[in-house]
């Protein structure tokens, strides 16, 4: 059953290529990233603007490697897995009850972050305690209707736990390779700073008016 | 290493200060509390859902893509294989396996067959002679019992048609480039090919096991910065046409990268060569650029339509590759038959050049034709021409239609190309008639108005 619902009027999501043995670097040990090509696994950079929520509207910037879901029967299973390694919210209220619910591990300070939209490119600029962090955008292909069913992999002590995630709204993807990023000398991203990561998604997705629920955790 | 550049600014801003919180009505695909955790429809799926999967089971995921692949089959996936009952001819007789009724003269722009040799009466009286001396197969290995008197005039041929010291002959075109690659390369060395190469490229680096890189499409200053920093071996593998695009790589801009890295270059020509260049050595003849090369590689399967693939260059190239090419080394060889088959097409591919010209007349005739009809054909330069649909969501119902107004062709979607750069992949043929160019054009064009692809 849900266990958190979380409207959004934005959502934006980049896939970037980043060296396999700097994913293998993040992730756990029962974790393996996925492979996009050889030796080229994915860095996924993700921003929301939360309007309304149990905890309040909020931003949530999201840092996170993308793995394989568990298998599920056809009907349920998911379109994609991911490990978030690095993660902040705009609320302490929003960070607080994430982290106790999905153990999702998140930056103490807030994050401030600017959604800036033109005719086709939306881009995300975040930065905390007076530091830029990430520096973004994506471009838009067709809108449509969508909904994605990912799983979400989290830790607690000894414990695994992976969420089912279900992202239903308003959706443009493609891989025009238009994007942009750019990291700044932060530390909330240290473990990403001077390793092998593309400067331009090769994946662009861009969700609005949309709603994101959460299913309750289950120990695997 | 890091890739970062500045990102640009002034834009407008929204500030997150300034954001209001809408009613439910502005979120109508909001989930309910009570829905259970559903996919959404099948054809949001596709392949690469059904790659990685953790769990126990080595068929954990057998179920789930079967019961998947039930849903999108009749959706449109049953575009894929489709059974000929007919040669790979300009005209050609397709199974549709979903109504199971077998519809005759479709206008063919699916095959290789670039100069319409597979079905000459030359190449099949060569076959059947072949079959007569020779039998069926060549059962046996090329380095045991597997090669023919044939076989070695046929590597001769290519190397003398090449202007190389000496060529060698693989089953399929596939494992030529995997057996070059990784019969070459070893742990530790460095590998750099195009983002668009072919799968068989790499799965040869990945073979390999060394280290692999990829650079942007066609961009000599990512190339550049791929190539910096190793100081071991390196090999750069570019194609002569993109097989999904239709493009062709800018060669000398390229070497001259590859020179000052010091690496080795691999061109893979097999949708370029018999047909570029004043001889139809390719795209590094077309752009004098052919001694520049260090492997050139390419199929018979495209041009020649027959089987197998070749790479030639040096003799010392040639024969260390004949000792460490495993993918060559532990297979069967090509059948006498359609080695015979590839003598004779090789021939009235060298001995015809108005094939060539006919070819190219066809391609700028088609290419006016779709331009005329407002089609958007990408970077296309060559006889492989994307016909860009970008519209992941349609493009098999496109393709559904396009069939049944008499024109056979083949919709590429994700992951074959990247998301929403789905296209149909045409291929033009020197037997193509400017009468199957215009009916086949003006089909595909009245189709495409019906969708919006254009006006």
């Amino acid at each position: 059953m849900p266990v958190g619902e979380y409207d959004f009027r934005t959502g934006v999501s980049a896939f970037f290529e980043m060296a396999t043995p700097d994913a293998l670097a993040v992730l756990p040990a029962y974790l393996q990233p996925i492979e996009v090509r050889h030796q080229r696994s994915v860095l996924s950079v993700t921003a929301f603007l939360f309007e309304e929520s149990e905890v309040g509207p909020y931003t949530e910037l999201m840092f996170a490697v993308i793995v394989p879901p568990m298998v599920a029967k056809w009907g349920q299973h998911a379109k994609a897995g991911f490990y978030p390694f690095l993660a902040a919210t705009s609320s302490e209220r929003a960070r607080r009850q994430r982290a106790e619910r999905y153990h999702f591990r998140y930056l103490e300070q807030d994050i401030d972050a600017q959604f800036i939209e033109t005719e086709d490119r939306i881009r995300v600029r975040a930065w905390s305690v007076g530091k830029p962090v990430v520096d973004f955008s994506v471009t838009q292909g067709a809108w449509e209707s969508t909904s994605h069913l990912l799983q979400g992999f989290t830790a607690a002590g000894d414990q695994r736990f992976r969420t089912t995630v279900q992202i239903s709204g308003e959706y443009t993807v493609h891989e025009n390779e238009r994007g942009t990023m750019t990291l700044f000398p932060h530390p909330m991203i240290a473990p990403l700073l001077g390793r092998e990561v593309s400067a331009y998604p090769f994946r662009e997705h861009w969700f609005k008016n949309g709603t994101e629920v959460f299913y309750g955790l289950e120990a695997f | 290493m890091s890739e970062h550049g500045n990102g640009s600014s002034g834009d407008v801003e929204t500030s997150i200060a300034s954001k209001r919180i809408t009613d439910a009505a502005a979120h109508p695909h909001s989930v309910t509390s009570q829905a259970p955790p559903t996919a959404p429809g099948a054809m949001e799926y596709d392949y690469t859902n059904f790659y990685f999967g953790a769990g126990k089971d080595a068929f954990a995921l057998l179920a789930p893509f079967d019961d998947w692949w039930r849903e999108v089959k009749p959706a449109g996936y049953y575009l894929y294989e489709l059974p000929l009952h007919s040669a790979p001819s300009t005209r050609v007789d397709v199974e549709d396996t979903k109504t199971h009724e077998v519809r005759s003269g479709l206008i063919n722009f699916a095959s290789y067959n670039y100069l319409g040799l597979s079905y000459r009466p030359e190449v099949k009286e060569a076959i059947k002679a072949a079959v007569d001396q020779y039998g069926g197969g060549s059962s046996g290995s090329p380095i045991l019992s597997g090669t023919t008197e044939l076989h070695r005039r046929l590597a001769e041929e290519i190397a003398d048609f090449k202007k190389k010291e000496a060529a060698l002959v693989f089953p399929t075109g596939y494992s030529a480039n995997v057996g070059t690659i990784a019969g070459l390369m070893r742990s530790g060395d460095l590998v750099v090919a195009d983002q668009y190469a072919h799968a068989s490229i790499i799965d040869g680096m990945i073979l390999s096991k060394a280290t692999s890189r990829f650079f942007r499409h066609n961009r000599v200053e990512d190339l550049d910065r791929k190539l910096s920093g190793h100081e071991g071996k390196k090999l750069v593998i570019i194609e002569g046409v993109y097989s999904m695009d239709g493009d062709v790589p800018p060669l000398a801009d390229i070497v001259a990268v590859c020179r000052k890295h010091g690496a080795r270059l691999m061109i893979d020509e097999a949708h370029s060569a018999f047909v570029y260049g004043a001889n139809g050595r390719g795209v590094a003849e077309d752009q004098g650029m052919e001694d520049e090369v260090d492997i050139h590689l390419g199929t018979f399967s495209k041009s020649l339509g027959g089987q197998g693939g070749y790479i030639a260059g040096s003799h010392q190239l040639v024969n260390y590759l004949r000792g460490f090419s495993r993918s060559r080394f532990f297979s069967c060889a090509l059948s006498p038959a359609v080695v015979a088959g590839l003598r004779k097409a090789l021939e009235l591919a060298r001995n015809e050049p108005e094939l060539r010209t006919r070819l190219w007349d066809n391609v700028a005739t088609m290419q006016k034709l779709l331009a005329d009809g407002g089609v958007p054909t990408g970077d296309s330069t060559s006889q492989v021409i994307p016909i860009m649909v970008r519209d992941d969501a349609r493009i098999f119902q496109m393709g559904e239609e396009i069939f049944r107004e008499g024109v056979f062709i083949n919709p590429v979607k994700y992951p074959a190309v990247g998301k929403h750069k789905s296209r149909f992949r045409m291929s033009i043929s020197a037997a193509h008639t400017k009468e199957e160019l215009e009916e086949g054009a003006t089909a595909i064009v009245r189709v495409l108005r019906r969708y919006g692809v254009c006006q």
